[in-house]
Parts: structure tokens; sequence; C-alpha cells
């Protein structure tokens, strides 16, 4: 994607935001359809977003029980909040070996579900001094939270966060998720 | 890297607390003068203790500080939108406020001629004369528009030529410059386990400078304090792993007369500080 302008990418993020948007909106009339609770994710509690949960194994209850073949819960990069690092602690593995090109060698996300994008033209001769767009493809990610915990503070700025995506949740009474979740993050709420 | 120099911590001063010589919130910046005394400054407040750890003077700021430098008898304070000149005792003698120029100010530094105040608002640093009048600005031809700092704070430190030197956090670099902005050199790289390397999305945070052109650093996201030779070579590891605590982040760093390497450690509020001891094989 070294080819890729400045307005392709805002244009690719543009298009997804509206899609994902448009998602969320058909998954919250269809909650409202059929009631007046939802089943979402408070990043509070998560242990994965959850500030001051360091030095902690990454909770993988969102992709590992979810009754769905790919889990409801996806992974969401704010991309307002986003520090569009040259090594992203989400995208890279940054404890992997540097490769020949200075970057860690190995990617984090186990599904290879996060893109990079340099932003407008990067230097060949000093490619870290460029901001780089992390564009997360939910039909690849599986919400199992890795990116969320690397991401982080102090890791990281804290700009990627797990949620529940209303369009793909079978609304189960009595949720696998929530009964698996250790820290009681993810509770039936009312949708406002 | 060769033979490695060892440090061990030697005292702390100040910490959590209510009491007058504490913080109940936050440090965010420590300085050094010529005699040793530690010019702590957290929540709206500025704290001075001597060599021996003695609290000798304390006032409050009108806002909340972000960095603290000492000029002789002049100590600076950086805050949002504006600095305040104190003497030692408290006294405010002066204060600038430059309209959009100051936004955070998180680091004081000084030449012959001028004052550096770094804006992390505008991920720059301010260069001012004597006078308080405008010159130039540091960094801001940067290829991303000034520093990259996701850890939202840019710090640097002056050595005896005025030459600048600027952690770059997301580029993993320090880098030298003019007063007047001119890039003279950087050294540094990414690596997560080299420690020769800067780790993460983001590091060093922070910058100072010891004798023999030393440059100390601090790093977060695996908190760590580390001192390269005048080349840009790792010289040691002075602390790392259980010394601090996992949350610590943006480490303000000076050196004292005795090169002692002090560092405000913003979860336990205090000035830790560390001393060489001996250079291992």
């Amino acid at each position: 994607m070294s080819g890729m302008t400045r307005r392709d990418v805002l244009g690719h993020a543009a298009r997804g935001t509206v899609l994902a948007g448009l998602g969320g909106m058909c998954g919250f009339l269809a909650v409202k359809a059929r009631g007046t609770d939802a089943w979402q994710l408070d990043p509070g509690k998560c242990v994965n977003s959850r500030l001051g949960a360091l030095g902690v194994d990454v909770c993988e209850s969102c992709a590992s029980e979810c009754v769905l073949g790919l889990s409801a819960v996806r992974a969401v990069n704010e991309l307002s909040q986003c520090g569009r690092c040259y090594v992203c602690p989400a995208y890279y593995d940054v404890t992997s070996a540097v490769g020949p090109d200075g970057l860690p060698s190995e990617k984090l996300c186990p599904r290879d579900a996060i893109e990079r994008y340099p932003i407008g033209w990067a230097d060949p001769d000093d490619p870290a001094n460029n901001y780089y767009e992390y564009v997360i493809d939910e039909t690849l990610c599986n919400g199992c939270g890795r990116c969320v915990m690397a991401c982080k503070e102090p890791y990281g700025l804290g700009s990627i966060r797990l949620e529940v995506r209303h369009d793909l949740c079978l609304d189960c009474n009595r949720c696998a998720i929530s009964t698996a979740c250790p820290e009681d993050a993810y509770e039936r709420l009312p949708v406002s | 890297m060769g033979a490695e120099a060892e440090y061990r911590e030697a005292r702390s001063v100040s910490g959590r607390g209510a009491g007058p010589d504490r913080f109940e919130h936050a440090l965010r910046g420590v300085a050094v003068d010529t005699q040793g005394h530690l010019y702590l400054a957290g929540d709206s407040e500025v704290k001075v203790f001597d060599a021996e750890g003695e609290m000798r003077h304390r006032w409050f700021t009108s806002r909340p500080v972000y960095a603290v430098a000492v000029d002789g008898e002049d100590v600076w304070v950086g805050e949002e939108g504006q600095v305040e000149v104190y003497e030692v005792g408290g006294t405010r003698l002066d204060e600038w406020r430059d309209g959009e120029r100051l936004g955070l100010v998180t680091a004081i530094g000084f030449t012959a001629a001028g004052v550096l105040l770094a804006d992390a608002r505008a991920r720059c640093i301010r260069h001012y004369d004597l006078e308080g009048g405008w010159l130039n600005d540091v960094g801001e031809r940067h290829r991303k528009g000034g520093f990259h700092i996701p850890n939202g704070v840019v710090d640097f430190a002056v050595d005896a030529d005025g030459v600048v030197h600027v952690a770059n956090p997301g580029l993993h670099r320090v880098e030298r410059y003019t007063a007047a902005g001119e890039l003279l050199g950087r050294f540094g790289r990414f690596d997560g386990r080299d420690p020769e390397g800067f780790p993460g999305c983001c590091n060093p945070t922070n910058v100072a400078l010891a004798s023999g052109g030393r440059v100390v650093v601090t790093e977060k996201g695996g908190p760590r304090v580390k001192v390269y030779d005048a080349e840009g070579r790792l010289e040691a590891v002075v602390a790392a792993g259980d010394a601090f605590d996992p949350a610590c982040k943006n480490m303000d760093v000076a050196v004292d007369p005795d090169d002692r390497i002090v560092v405000a450690d913003p979860v336990r509020l205090q000035a830790r500080l560390f001393e060489r001891v001996g250079v291992a094989a």
C-alpha cells in the first residue's frame, strides 16, 4: 500500500466509518425493535482496556466464548485518539526481533486484522519520519483484545477498545461471554 | 556494549501525601542547581530541598506546574499558557505569556542569550531572547510538523555550548539542534529487545545531560533510565524492571553537580537519586 495517497487513506477510513456506522445503526434499530436492553462492554471494567491493569495477561473471553463462529465483539480504533505511530504496539509485536528494515519482525494480531498505511508520502530513506494509519478489518477481527491491551496507557494512547457489534450479536438471554467475563464487564444495559 | 557502568539508588526525596514536603496528586518536573538543591514541581507547587533532603522552601504557583528549571537565582516554572519566574524563596518576579505560542510548557532551558520553552501543544520549542521577545522555533520544520510526542510531553536539555538535545519519542531518537533550529545530529533506533534501542511506540520521553557529554534518558511502557555516551552508545541501564511501577510515564530527569541522576517518579511522587558505583566487566 505504499502508493496510497492521503486522500486514499482518508477515503478508506471515511468509507469504513460510514459502513461501521450503518452497521451499528442497523444493529441499534434491531435491538430497539426487540427490546430496550442490549449486551454492552464496559471498557472501564474490561481488563484489556482498564487503566492501571498492567502486567496482566490479555483476556480473550470475548473471542473464545461467543456462540458465533466469529465473535460479535470487535476491536475499534478511535482514529481521532490514535498516535499514528511508526511503531504501533498494537500492530507489531514490539518484543519480537528487529528485522532488516528496523521494524519488529512479527505482528501482534493473530488474524492479521490490522492494516497499516503511511499517510502521505513516506520518505524511503527515513520511513520513521512519517505518520501511519492503522485500520482494523472487522471481517477478520475476532475481538481477542490483544491490540487493546497493547495500546493501553502507558504503552500507547488507548485508542483501541472492544465493542459489541449489535448487528451481529444474537442478543442471547444468557450470553456466554457475559458468563465467562472475569471482570463483569459484559453487561446488559438499557439502550437509551 | 562493552563495560557497563553500574548505578544504585542512593536515596529519595518527598513522596505521595498531604504533608508540606509531599505531593498529593502529581510530580511532573525536577531540576537541580549548582549547590545540589532539588527543585520539585508538582500539583500547583514548587518545593526546594537541600542536598541532605530537607525541605527549605515551598510556594504555590498560579496554575498546575508541568516543568521547572533554575537559572542562577531564578526559578522558572512551566504551566499551561505561561511561565512564571520566582526567586528561590518563592517571590514571584515575572510571568511570560505569548498567546498561542505557549500552549503547554513542559520543559525549560537556557542559552547564554536566550530562553527555550517547550510547547507540547505545538510540539516544538520556542526560543526567546532574555526580554521575552520571540526569536524562532526549534523542531517546527520537522517533517511531522513538530516532534512526534504521543506521550504528550516535549522534553529537552541544553549543553554548555548551547546545543539543544531533544527527545523525539515517536521517532525513537534524541536529536540535537542549534537554538536557531538547525538539526545537528541524532542518535537512537527502535528495539524492543536490545537495551541500546528505544522500545515501544515512543521512547525516550525525557532527557538530561551529565558530565562528558553523556545523555541520560527515561522511558515509559517498561519504565527505564539509561545513560548514553556522547556518541550515542549505551553506557548503562541505571534502573529498570521492578525499580518502577509499570504505570510510570514521562519521568522528568536531571543531573546534580555530583553527576547523580535525579528521576521524578510520577507514581511514588518522589525524586529518586541514582549514583554510579562502579563499572561491571
